[in-house]
């Protein structure tokens, strides 16, 4: 007979075939980055912002020299107003490096500071050609006397020999006070540094710096079926333009989820134009902390010769109450529903084992967060979702189609949708003052 | 001694230390973590949450030797943490159209085990699972869960005289 310790054993033996994920260091330094600096605390004690981290690489890189007094190397790196300020000559050049103990070679070729970002040109060479440096991960920060600024985002790009690539990372803009700053940087994944950490020195020119050329407080705050969405402030640098905001403060969301009715904004679609052109958007940031739920969207910087600034809220994509019940046609044929203004396609209906099965197709963003099916009056809970399927039509719009399975079978059926995630059309303008 | 290194460096604020003392052991937080949360994302979570507070209170570590079962103690107390939350919160991405998986009828030998386990009470359940599934001799058990070496022992017998009636309890029907 088995005893206990064996079938205990097993289980040890189950354990010990699992595998440490590879994602777990890069998880671990994330949670590192995001630790706040154990040195200084007071005044400076910040919370932790999530990072926003975008890689992107691509193939092709020709010629990498100095002429002057602007950066070359990074043209395809460089946004469009990035390009335009480096033209002028804006920004300053640094020029120094480091090597490390396996050869490569980091050279911190220059900075562009304004009063929204503080960009770091610069780039990682392997000069024996042995390394691709396409597979080699980094982690870089730049301390200060006041403090310690986290990449934000960064964008690289590999030369064909995949033995040079070249970087434009974001960083939070310096404090006003500080002068000399440290970058430092260590390698990680192939051609790893072992905690070796290249540090460059440099000091900061304010005179290369630039200011903002339009900041602005909006305070304007709007109601969203209970949700509250308020747009605090725009400020817009020659490197871009950010928009600031808000959805529920910590003590409404805590409020919700005593009340269980917990509303999780997911999109909030938001247009910014210049002179009645659209700003191009580079991007957004979400985070929940204890001020709640705060949002950020980039665009690009704003235009020199500025008559009208909007901000254009179109929609909402958020969780709602629906409590609809929609009788569901007998023999399973095909129906059309409408609910929140969502179209929603009931394809079949369809019984097999015991269970009820509801296939419908819905928008891609429409998704049916908490739904019973009501057989014979009485209520069944959502089993599973057993199929899954997107088709793109030709108008670019992505459809969802899926089959529900309730475990339970009868003669009449209602669909009982309490909640679903939906697109709350807005469109409300906000003119902001330029003057 | 390359350890007791990092662990210095790493008092003094060094992150990269830090993070290759974890790394360097990686296998047994991992396994630790994951005997408390039983999924991967949980376990890495965990791991997350547990590196913050290490870096956030190395400095306070007065003996470096015990860094080990320090770092330990406070993974554990992330991962009861985050099993208590995941108990009460349902995230959004999980309220989507996803319900929980019907019953398991395919009795395979873990899902049995496991079942089993339930039964027992959160105390009794962790040491048996230190224990046997990650190898831990009492003591180890002891300090990690700061518990007295007797308790460990005597819930160590309780548990297993628990599970082998529940076993018991189940051949019985089975025959």
């Amino acid at each position: 007979m088995k005893t206990i310790e064996d079938e205990l054993k097993k289980g040890k033996t189950n354990l010990d075939q699992l595998e440490v994920p590879e994602e777990l260091e890069l998880k671990l330094r994330n949670a590192l980055v995001k630790a706040k600096p154990r040195r200084r605390t007071g005044w400076q004690i910040r919370l932790a912002v999530a990072c926003l981290a975008l890689f992107m690489i691509s193939y092709n890189f020709d010629t990498f020299a100095y002429f002057g007094k602007k950066l070359v190397g990074y043209d395809n790196v460089m946004n469009g107003a990035l390009k335009e300020l480096n033209e002028l000559g804006k920004g300053q050049l640094i020029g120094n490096s480091y090597t490390f103990k396996n050869g490569i070679l980091f050279t911190l070729d220059g900075i562009m500071i304004d009063e929204s970002q503080l960009f770091a040109f610069y780039s990682l060479q392997d000069p024996t050609g042995q390394v691709d440096v396409g597979q080699m991960n980094h982690h870089i920060q730049i301390e200060g006397s006041w403090g310690r600024y986290y990449m934000e985002s960064g964008r690289g790009e590999l030369n064909e020999a995949k033995n040079q690539i070249n970087w434009i990372t974001s960083f939070k803009p310096p404090f006003f006070l500080e002068k000399k700053m440290h970058v430092k940087l260590t390698l990680t994944g192939n051609g790893k540094s072992n905690g070796e950490e290249g540090e460059i020195t440099f000091s900061i020119d304010r005179k290369k710096a630039m200011g903002y050329t339009l900041q602005k407080g909006i305070n304007e705050t709007f109601k969203v079926e209970g949700t509250k969405v308020s747009l605090e402030s725009i400020a817009a640098s020659p490197t871009r333009t950010v928009i600031n905001g808000s959805i529920q403060n910590i003590f409404e969301l805590a409020m919700d989820q005593i009340k269980e009715e917990r509303i999780r904004p997911k999109i909030v679609s938001i247009k910014l134009l210049a002179n009645g052109q659209v700003v191009p958007e580079q991007g957004s940031q979400m985070s929940t902390d204890l001020k709640g739920i705060t949002f950020r969207y980039f665009y690009d910087a704003l235009p020199d010769q500025l008559n009208t600034v909007q901000i254009v809220v179109e929609s909402l994509l958020a969780d709602y109450d629906v409590k609809q019940q929609v009788a569901l046609e007998e023999n399973g044929r095909k129906q059309q529903l409408q609910i929140l203004g969502q179209d929603i396609e009931v394809n079949k209906v369809y019984q097999s084992r015991g269970s009820t099965y509801v296939t419908i197709t819905t928008e891609e963003i429409t998704v049916l967060t908490r739904v019973y099916l009501i057989v014979d009056g009485k209520r069944i809970e959502l089993q599973e979702t057993i199929t899954n399927e997107m088709q793109k039509l030709a108008d670019g719009k992505i459809l969802h189609i899926r089959t529900l399975q309730f475990p339970a079978t009868g003669k009449s059926y209602q669909l009982d949708i309490e909640r679903m995630t939906s697109v709350k059309k807005y469109n409300k303008i906000i003119d902001i003052p330029v003057n | 001694m390359e350890g007791i290194v990092l662990i210095k460096k790493a008092k003094q604020g060094d992150k990269e230390a830090l993070l290759q003392l974890v790394m360097k052991k990686k296998q047994e937080y991992y396994k630790l973590a994951y005997v408390y949360v039983g999924n991967k994302e949980d376990a890495l979570d965990a791991m997350a949450d547990m590196i913050v507070i290490l870096y956030e209170n190395i400095a306070k570590l007065k003996k470096d030797e015990s860094f080990s079962t320090w770092s330990k103690t406070i993974l554990v107390n992330c991962c009861k943490k985050i099993v208590k939350k995941s108990s009460k919160i349902i995230s959004f991405e999980t309220i989507e159209e996803v319900a929980v998986p019907g019953d398991f009828e395919q009795k395979n030998d873990q899902i049995v085990l496991e079942n089993h386990l339930l039964q027992l009470s959160d105390k009794h359940q962790e040491v048996i699972r230190m224990r046997y599934f990650l190898d831990l001799d009492y003591q180890a058990i002891a300090d990690i869960l700061k518990i007295p070496l007797g308790t460990v022992k005597s819930r160590m017998a309780y548990g297993l005289d628990r599970l082998k009636e529940s076993f018991r309890g189940e051949n019985d029907e089975n025959h």
